[in-house]
């Protein structure tokens, strides 16, 4: 069956530059906006969630319900906000919106996403480690309905550290859910602690494996590998879950917010902004 | 709220028999599933009464094994994608370990998912660990939740399949669900989510109760006209939320004591929904009684044994309402 909703076409010099717009956009809306922005894990994620809106997903800004559309599950809800900007740059959302009502009252774009005030997102999460179970009901849906889309989340792996995620993980094995592709933001940091100093989530591939998963295992800044990677996904009609473990940088592209747990989340001051906008750009040239 | 129906539905039982709740959600989930084919089945390990279903439509069935988590997360997956899941379980459980997800993965996008469960109160004798008494408390404090306690099995398939149409997430509780007394002669009462029943016409006082209490309340009538000349009333409030406030303030006028009774701790159920809407209203009883489970662990035994014990069983309900009505003598 033909889809009737195409992915977009994007080489990966375009994606990185794309990639590159969203970063600029975080940190202008952090410097606008007078609070706390979760811009360290925004920055670890803004690749892959680059590579699902403007490669890997078949989703239409002009139609939301379609069900032919893949699924994105935000788990790791406190990267809202650059979800929405990624969503605004593939057409879904106005992006000087966002930034003049982010957290305001009244407003749809908020620190979690909601269904109910944004009915643009998938559904509604911001508790850590909720998105796997969702993602893995859809896909379920979409299996036992012969449907031909893909359910994707993304998930922090300091999240992976509730037990409903493995529960997950048990459930989407045990019904052979080759249409969920889970993708982990492996930014080793949780919010007060890197990551193997007090949880040691390691061997961590393994542990999916254990769990009956197909592991692809990528670094979650280099486009060219994440496109690499995305292409090969098992078809979505084959019987194994796959995670994505993306090796990432809290806070990348921000030299004096990266592996910074200052930086877990944050608001930007004039000079701030200046700094963080200089070091991204210094690193693209550097590229 | 929803469409009514009648108790005449189900004709093959008679009233005062011993009849499983679990076989009536059983049969009536096969038949919901016939005529809707967007309504799926989930447990987490206890699909045993879930059978008729399972067999019937595989595809929409799915049993998670012990992960009441993920068995409500995939729920609301499910519901995203507009179906309409029922989620089958022991309540202590899906109530307790799951609520976050309740909570959140369902009545914050206010998704149509059913939770039906077993072991609400003391009951079953399986200890401390396995007795709903806190969910109703919990339940009702959910914004968007619908919540129910029935004790007559029939109703249960009649707000089974009112529930086909709500929009929003409901809450089904029963006790064992095993052997029920069915309190209602079929097609006497009107089952309607939301509205309380009255069961027993009365002046003296109203006996409120849901689950299997509203079968004490009916015995303690009894005992109370017969030996006492007590004309109780008894309304079955089997749905706790929304409360039916109008039903409580026609009681407070028409017979002005209250004795509340049910199987769940006394503060935090139907006593305390019912002095909210007193309160709210400024509505002055000239008696008040709730019985229920104190603030302790119970122990093992048989429901009658517990509920004697701590102070809620039948003697403590006929005594209870004496109470009240000769404290309004003087």
């Amino acid at each position: 069956m033909t889809s009737t909703i195409v992915r977009p076409e994007a080489s990966v010099s375009e994606l990185e530059d794309l990639s590159y717009e969203l970063r600029e956009k975080l940190l202008l809306l952090c410097g606008e906006y007078n609070g706390s922005v979760h811009i360290g894990g925004d920055l670890s994620c803004a690749d892959i969630l680059t590579l699902l809106y403007q490669y890997g997903m078949r989703v239409d800004p002009q139609d939301l319900r379609n069900p032919e559309r893949d699924r994105f599950v935000l788990s790791k809800g406190h990267a809202a906000v650059c979800m929405y900007i990624t969503m605004a740059i593939r057409g879904f959302f106005d992006y000087r919106e966002i930034v003049d009502t982010y957290g305001q009252l009244d407003s749809a774009y908020g620190m979690h996403p909601c269904k109910v005030q944004l009915p643009g997102v998938e559904v509604s999460t911001g508790s850590l480690g909720h998105g796997l179970p969702l993602a893995t009901g859809m896909a379920l849906h979409a299996r036992r309905n012969g449907m031909s889309h893909r359910v994707f989340t993304l998930m922090g792996d300091g999240e992976t550290g509730e037990g409903s995620v493995w529960e997950a993980a048990l459930a989407a094995n045990s019904n052979n859910l080759g249409n969920l592709v889970a993708f982990i933001d492996r930014n080793r940091q949780l919010m007060t602690s890197f990551a193997e100093e007090r949880v040691k989530l390691e061997p961590y591939p393994d542990k999916w494996r254990a769990f009956g998963w197909n592991v692809i295992e990528v670094d979650g800044h280099d486009m060219g590998a994440l496109v690499t990677a995305f292409d090969s996904l098992p078809e979505p009609d084959s019987d194994t879950p796959t995670v994505i473990i993306c090796d990432t940088v809290k806070g990348k592209g921000v030299d004096f917010m990266e592996a910074n747990l200052a930086w877990h989340a944050g608001s930007l001051n004039e000079t701030d902004l200046k700094r963080a906008l200089a070091s991204l750009a210094h690193g693209r040239k550097a590229a | 709220m929803t469409s009514t129906a009648s108790t005449a539905e189900v004709t093959s039982f008679t009233f005062g028999e011993m009849l499983s709740s679990r076989t009536v959600i059983g049969q009536t989930l096969k038949e919901l599933g016939e005529a809707n084919d967007n309504l799926w089945v989930l447990t987490p390990d206890i699909g045993a009464t879930l059978v008729e279903f399972r067999d019937a439509f595989p595809d929409r069935f799915v049993d998670v094994g012990l992960s009441e988590q993920a068995c409500v997360g995939l729920a609301a997956g499910l519901a995203y994608e507009g179906n309409i899941p029922v989620v089958s379980g022991m309540l202590p459980f899906l109530s307790m370990r799951a609520l976050e997800q309740v909570r959140s993965d369902i009545c914050y996008p206010n998704l149509p998912v059913k939770i039906v469960g077993t072991h609400g109160g003391l009951v079953g004798n399986g200890g401390s660990t396995h007795y709903a008494v806190e969910d109703l408390g919990l339940m009702t404090s959910l914004v968007n939740m619908t919540v129910t306690s029935i004790g007559d099995p029939l109703m249960v398939g009649e707000v089974l399949r009112q529930s086909m149409s709500m929009t929003g997430p409901l809450y089904i509780r029963l006790a064992v669900g095993k052997k029920d007394k069915v309190v209602y002669e079929p097609g006497s009462v009107t089952v309607e989510i939301g509205k309380g029943i009255t069961a027993r016409e009365g002046t003296d006082l109203t006996l409120f109760a849901h689950g299997e209490t509203v079968s004490q309340a009916l015995e303690a009538a009894e005992i109370l006209a017969a030996e006492h000349g007590t004309d109780a009333r008894v309304v079955d409030m089997f749905t706790l939320k929304p409360i039916d406030a109008d039903l409580i303030q026609r009681c407070a006028e028409e017979t002005g004591r209250f004795v509340v009774v049910e199987d769940h701790l006394a503060y935090g159920g139907l006593a305390s929904q019912i002095s909210d809407v007193l309160v709210d209203r400024g509505i002055r009883l000239e008696g008040f009684q709730r019985l229920g489970i104190p603030q302790v662990f119970a122990g093992f035994g048989e429901d009658t044994e517990l509920r004697d014990k701590h102070g809620y069983g039948l003697q403590a309900t006929v005594d209870a309402a004496r109470d009240v009505v000769r404290g309004a003598a003087g």
